[in-house]
Formats: C-alpha cells, sequence, structure tokens
C-alpha cells in the first residue's frame, strides 16, 4: 500500500467551495511536493507554487503530470524573496497552503 | 505574518482573492482504522505547533480588523493521511515535514516512541486489514482584498 492522502477529496471540495479557479492566474505559498496544487491545476490557467524546502519543491517537479507541465511553474523561493521579484496585480488567487 | 498578508494583497489582481488554509488549534489525531471504522485513537504526541497557529489566527484577525481583507466565506474540513503501518506513515512525515527545523526535544521524542507502540500494538490487535492515519481538522477562508479606505 502506498500513503493515501485525502482520498475523500475533502481538501479540493472546500476549495472549489470558496473560490472559482478556472481560467486563473494562481500562486500557491507553501506548496510542499504538490499535494494540493495537482488537485485544482487542471483548471487554472497558470500556476506558480513556492515552497522554501527544495526537497518538497524537488519531488514535486518530479512528479508533474504531463498534461500539466506547460501550465505548473515550481520554484524554491521563500514568499520573502519571491515578493522581491513580483508585480502588483499579478494573480487572480493567492492560496496560503497550511503556511502562514 | 501580517507584511506578508499586505504583500498578497498587493499582488493581487482587481476581482481576485486569498484562500488560507491552516489547521485548527487542536492535536491532530492518530487512528488505527478497519473498513473504515476507527477501533483505536490518540493525540498525536508530536503536536506543538500550538503558538504558531495563534500567531497565524492573530495576523489574520488583524489584517481583517484593519480592513486589508473582508471575510468572504469559511469552512472547515477533514484531512486524512492513511498508510498500512506506523513505520510507513511516520516515513511520509518524516519527509513532508522535513521542513522543520527545529529537532522536537528529548520528552516529545518519548512520547512519541510510547505512543507510536501504542498505536503499532493497536493494530497487531486489530489483525488484518488495519490501517493507520493521521486526522487533522483544517480552517479554510476566503479573503477578499477591501481596496478602497475605509
Amino acid at each position: 500500500m502506498t500513503i493515501r492522502v485525502d482520498p475523500e477529496n475533502n481538501e479540493p471540495r472546500a476549495l472549489f467551495a470558496l473560490a472559482d479557479f478556472n481560467g486563473q492566474r494562481v500562486l500557491e505559498i507553501g506548496c510542499g511536493d504538490g499535494r494540493l496544487t495537482w488537485r485544482y491545476a487542471d483548471r487554472a490557467a497558470h500556476v506558480i507554487a513556492i515552497d522554501a524546502f527544495a526537497g518538497s519543491i524537488a519531488r514535486a517537479k518530479e512528479n508533474i503530470p504531463n498534461e500539466l507541465s506547460g501550465r505548473v511553474e515550481f520554484h524554491h523561493s521563500a514568499f520573502e524573496e519571491f515578493v522581491a521579484k513580483n508585480d502588483s496585480s499579478t494573480f487572480d488567487r493567492v492560496i496560503l497552503s497550511w503556511s502562514l | 505574518m501580517v507584511h506578508a498578508l499586505e504583500e498578497i494583497q498587493r499582488m493581487l489582481a482587481p476581482g481576485g482573492c486569498l484562500i488560507d488554509i491552516h489547521p485548527v488549534i487542536e492535536a491532530p489525531l492518530i487512528e488505527v482504522y478497519q473498513r473504515r471504522n476507527v477501533v483505536f485513537v490518540v493525540s498525536d504526541p508530536g503536536y506543538d505547533y500550538e503558538e504558531g497557529l495563534r500567531q497565524a489566527e492573530d495576523a489574520l484577525a488583524q489584517i481583517v480588523q484593519r480592513r486589508l481583507f473582508v471575510i468572504a466565506g469559511s469552512g472547515e474540513f477533514d484531512l486524512i493521511t492513511s498508510a498500512s503501518s506506523v513505520p510507513e506513515l511516520r516515513d511520509y512525515w518524516a519527509k513532508y515535514g522535513a521542513y522543520i527545523e527545529e529537532p522536537k526535544d528529548a520528552a516529545v521524542e518519548a512520547r512519541m516512541a510510547e505512543t507510536f507502540a501504542r498505536v503499532e500494538e493497536a493494530m497487531r490487535r486489530t489483525g488484518e486489514g488495519a490501517e493507520v492515519a493521521t486526522h487533522e481538522k483544517a480552517r479554510i477562508t476566503r479573503l477578499n482584498p477591501k481596496l478602497s479606505p475605509p
């Protein structure tokens, strides 16, 4: 048996109840290994997902499904570093993913 | 934390929103299941981040109080992470939680060892089909930026 995370999809169900992701530009902060990213990225126009822990980002990059590879970017970055390089009004959705 | 939330407001396009997900302020549970029935449950002995969660709640309350954001919706959900054995589950969390730089102190480590021994004993007693899981409760909140001054 492999590890099963959220087999009943409670987290994406709660996410989609609060916001529409169709065609949206998304920033996910604290994406870890992409556990949540994979659940909504197929709806989004583009996703930038960041995490300060290099090991998690490496696992996320290894596991990008082919169909999402042009749509999702994973970056090893602390939030403060990321902010310094990014303009205002860039994203339609920002997710703080278990990271505040 | 408040500064980070201010920066998020700056990066949001008009009509955009922030979705915050973080655990509720209570220890996760370690559960043993058999055929979807919980047969053993104990609080996670490694839960030592209550202060951080309180700070997160305070930061969210501050940005709402300062009218940087308004709460547009919220809810709670259960996040279950299951495995067929205690070592498998602990290995997963060791990898997933590896960004936590501060080591647990000796007392917490001892409590974890004792608790997981009890969980393993419960799995042995349960027998075929036993699974072990962490059960976390999380709060999810949608915050819309309030762009015009009050």
